[in-house]
């Protein structure tokens, strides 16, 4: 077995046990985040939500409740949801970054083997973005109430999904191996551009979504494990295809050799 | 049956159970599905390579 492989799996192997102690994290360690908003509740409940570590309302609200009823922070159970979507959204990210780096290198030395990598690390873009996708309109529609929100880094992420897509709908229109993986390369590039964009937008301009800032150490810790799981599950879904693309090439090779 | 007070308690939480536990579903089959297809179609290709591989060798030592 190459080197490279038997990484890859011990990669995976981790990589699925680091997320499975995040997801156990998120649900037994890390807090309950609560919501700004609040709900009002009967004395009773109020006192029994306080114990279990909901923070009570803040002081105009709970003048406001009506007689009987205390309010309290909603709890955020969605957010629960954050544990696995963020890591999996920061790895689409990353292994679209490492996308573009062998598209460039690609134009610059023209090797086929960086046209392969640039390929295979899309491909698992592509994995990762629709793992976003789908996670984050989950928790869209428990936070929000809806399963879709026009709002700047949805819209960003979702014109990245499109570019993704499209860069593989380029590559299955040339037949020219050459002029396939030069076109491919330029609209990596192309593409990549709007990674720094979805990532800073709600940092540029006001936004629904949330901006990672400022987590508690219940929570941080968690993520950063589910954060460290993903990235190795990335890198070995990469390391795992480039193989496969390798023995592919080497068994047209083969073929070819056999029957010239 | 819950009482009243703690039927009022999950109800604050549980309400998004379901879409949390699809979240976490439909992301770790995915990821696994995709790893275990990925390792057997590499085995297979594996295999094949070597096959042809010994193939080519055989007919190096016949010529």
């Amino acid at each position: 077995m190459k080197r490279s492989l038997r990484w890859a799996l011990i990669l995976a192997v981790l990589g699925g046990l680091l997320t499975t102690l995040a997801f156990v994290g998120a649900f037994t360690y890390a807090r309950v985040q609560t919501f700004s908003t609040t709900v009002n509740v009967p004395n009773a409940v109020a006192r029994k939500a306080v114990k279990a570590g909901f923070p009570a309302g803040d002081a105009a609200t709970q003048m406001a409740a009506p007689p009987g009823t205390v309010a309290v922070h909603k709890p955020w159970f969605s957010q629960k949801i954050f544990f696995f979507h963020v890591p999996i959204a920061v790895a689409s990210l990353v292994v679209m970054t490492i996308a573009a780096i062998f598209s460039l290198l690609f134009l610059i030395k023209r090797k086929k083997s960086y046209d392969t990598r640039a390929k295979v690390a899309m491909e698992a873009t592509l994995v990762f973005i629709i793992g976003t996708m789908i996670s984050g309109d989950l928790w869209t529609r428990a936070s929000w109430g809806v399963w879709w929100e026009w709002e700047p880094r949805l819209t960003t992420y979702a014109i990245l999904t499109l570019l993704v897509i499209a860069y593989f709908v380029l590559r299955n229109s040339v037949e020219d191996e050459e002029r396939r993986a030069t076109y491919g390369a330029v609209f990596a590039l192309f593409a990549w551009v709007d990674v720094p964009i979805t990532f800073m937008i709600t940092r540029m301009m006001p936004s629904q979504h949330p901006a990672l800032t400022g987590l508690e150490t219940s929570n941080l810790i968690p993520f950063m494990i589910g954060m460290a799981g993903m990235s190795m599950l990335g890198f070995a879904i990469y390391e795992l295809r480039f193989n496969e693309e390798h023995l592919r090439e080497r068994l047209a090779a083969l073929k070819e050799d056999l029957e010239g | 049956m819950l009482d009243a007070t703690n039927k009022l308690l999950y109800g604050l939480v549980l309400r998004d159970a379901p879409f949390v536990i699809a979240a976490y579903a439909v992301l770790w089959l995915a990821l696994a599905g995709y790893v275990t297809v990925t390792l057997r179609r590499l085995i297979k290709l594996d295999k094949e390579v070597k096959l042809l591989e010994d193939a080519v060798k055989a007919r190096t030592k016949a010529e």
